[in-house]
């Protein structure tokens, strides 16, 4: 199925390049001015080196993590095109998961390139662990940013089967993710009074915490809970979102002929 | 072979309910505004009730005007919809859990929706069923084979389906969701805004997929020639109830107990003489040809009343167009609905 996405997909390949082009965009303007401010003696808690590798890194764990399913879902629900699935001896969720993970595919071919020439570029002022355990790490907590980040998209597209419309979700959702998965800002930038919330907040694990895995300042200690309150999120959120699909599903009106 | 009704039935149905809740909101900024306060919620009893089986093999037309709930059936049957009340099995199983052992062995057609990916070829879309269905590349590719042939698609399948034209493009919509073989076959409308001739090689594909393969096959349609063409027995829901059940030849004998007769002579006859005759009614002479409505019984005399008239050239005796049928019995319903 994932093969068959990829063949649809792969239709549109200009949207890809032009896609990965914004996805890139915004965390080297960020890298450029927060080195910029360091270089004009901005006291900051972390350094140049963490600042460079956070946003060459940003671009490709964002992509990797993300999900545009949400939308596409709650309208499947909404216009009752759910319904074809339904019919089929097959998980509903299988065509987003195939959808997601040719997308994902497509992009990186778009994306890997335009980040080895920024990774070229500033090769010389990042943290690069030596350690392939760690490197290990930094990819099973991608995977289990991705799977976090999509069953909290099917949570939000869920409520489809109640609300006619779940769009300004979808949009609050993406807003506050930006600012608090650290897509924006890093999050050890964030002020001191607002730790608490900010280390533990499930957004963090989506995009902040793969990326601090690489770009340093996690203690062994920090790792290991901080893999475990990812995958904490991973099992409740999913079973949460198992739930309201299931009464969902019960509530489907499956509009439409 | 074995009568239809002696086998178990595939699909029971007995007290079958659904009602609908939804929100009513005024037109216009007042009741925009106010629906954001309140809003006001009401129930609608879709299906009321209805109890049927149907046996292994049967043609079924599902018949109702707009609204009537055919549409809702067919998705409880399919396992789109929950019921809100009776009790429905349909090949041992309850619907609305999809389980999938059940959902390999049904198949759903809506003609207003697609279950084809429109950016590739309609090839893509059947090697998906393939593994969803669990298929052997023998048995698919005899499938394909076969349901290619009878539909006449060969030439489409390696075409993006977004490029081909409805008629084409049902087609190949009822190749996929007959790939996989299955022994029920619901079709919602499935040959809405077709032309003339798709719609006749769609109907000519579905009996020979039930006269070949067995399928039991459940159809809604608006097109009263679809229903002749295909079903040996019609289910009419109308506001949710079920008021008829049985072969279309009762449905025109019970709903029309006339025989139009039309006869042609050679020169202008006197049609007068045709007054008062016991059985006759609505009798329309224009020069030489007359037509009139006889009683089923007493139609072999009004024969004999016509050959005596004149030179008779052309005699023509048929059952009302189920279509005018239809139409009356849908009419004459609703008024009677809102008068009472």
């Amino acid at each position: 199925m994932t093969a068959a996405e990829i063949a649809q997909q792969s239709v549109y390949r200009g949207a890809w390049i032009i896609f990965m082009l914004a996805n890139i965009c915004v965390p080297i303007i960020s890298l450029l001015i927060w080195r910029t401010a360091l270089a004009n003696g901005a006291q900051l808690p972390v350094d140049e080196r963490y600042i460079t590798t956070y946003f060459v890194l940003l671009g490709f764990v964002t992509m990797a993590t993300s999900s545009w399913m949400a939308a596409f879902l709650a309208n499947d629900i909404r216009l009752g095109k759910l319904s074809s699935w339904m019919v089929r001896p097959a998980s509903l969720l299988v065509k987003f998961v195939a959808n997601n993970l040719s997308e994902k595919f497509l992009k990186v071919f778009a994306l890997v390139p335009m980040i080895g020439i920024v990774w070229w570029i500033f090769r010389d002022s990042m943290n690069l662990p030596a350690d392939a355990g760690r490197w290990a790490l930094f990819a099973i907590s991608i995977v289990l940013g991705a799977v976090l980040v999509f069953t909290i998209d099917i949570l939000i597209a869920a409520l489809a089967f109640w609300m006619d419309d779940v769009g300004a979700l979808v949009q609050a959702r993406v807003i506050i993710a930006s600012v608090l998965s650290g897509a924006v800002v890093p999050l050890a930038l964030m002020p001191s009074w607002s730790r608490g919330f900010v280390d533990h907040q499930p957004f963090r694990y989506t995009v902040s915490f793969p990326v601090e895995i690489v770009a340093g300042q996690l203690t062994g200690r920090d790792l290991l809970a901080g893999l475990g309150i990812q995958l904490g999120y991973v099992v409740v959120l999913g079973a949460l979102a198992r739930l309201v699909w299931a009464a969902g599903i019960r509530a489907y009106s499956a509009v439409g002929a | 072979m074995t009568p239809v009704h002696a086998l178990p039935p595939v699909i029971a149905a007995h007290d079958l309910t659904k009602t609908y809740t939804f929100h009513q909101q005024t037109a216009g900024l007042g009741g925009a505004l106010k629906s954001l306060v309140k809003r006001k919620y009401e129930t609608r009893l879709a299906v009321d009730r209805i109890t049927f089986d149907i046996g292994r093999g049967e043609v079924v037309g599902l018949l109702g005007p707009n609204g009537a709930g055919k549409t809702t059936t067919l998705k409880m049957l399919s396992g789109l919809l929950y019921t809100t009340a009776g009790e429905l099995e349909v090949l041992g199983h309850t619907p609305s859990d999809r389980k999938h052992d059940y959902l390999r062995r049904i198949a759903l057609v809506m003609g207003q929706k697609t279950m084809l990916w429109w950016d590739v070829p309609a090839m893509e879309s059947l090697l998906l069923h393939k593994d969803m269905y669990g298929l052997s590349t023998a048995e698919f590719d005899r499938n394909v084979a076969e349901l290619a042939e009878l539909l006449e698609v060969e030439h489409l399948l390696n075409v993006q389906v977004r490029k081909t034209s409805l008629g084409e493009r049902m087609k190949l919509e009822l190749m996929a969701a007959l790939i996989h073989g299955p022994e029920i076959l619901f079709l919602d409308e499935p040959t809405i805004g077709l032309d003339v001739v798709a719609k006749a090689r769609v109907r000519s594909f579905l009996a020979d997929v039930n006269r070949l393969r067995g399928t039991t096959i459940l159809i809604t349609s608006h097109d009263m020639d679809d229903i002749e063409a295909l079903c040996s027995r019609v289910m009419i829901i109308d506001r949710g109830r079920l008021q008829f059940d049985g072969g279309l030849d009762d449905l025109v004998r019970t709903a029309q107990p006339r025989k139009l007769v039309r006869a042609t002579y050679a020169t202008p006859v006197d049609g007068t003489r045709l007054d008062g005759l016991d059985g006759v009614t609505a009798v329309d002479v224009d020069g030489q040809t007359v037509k009139l409505e006889a009683d089923r019984e007493r139609a072999g005399v009004v024969m004999e009343q016509l050959t005596r008239l004149g030179p008779l050239v052309d005699l023509d005796v048929a059952d009302a167009d189920v279509e005018d049928i239809m139409r009356d019995l849908f009419l004459r319903r609703s008024t009677l609905g809102d008068a009472s």
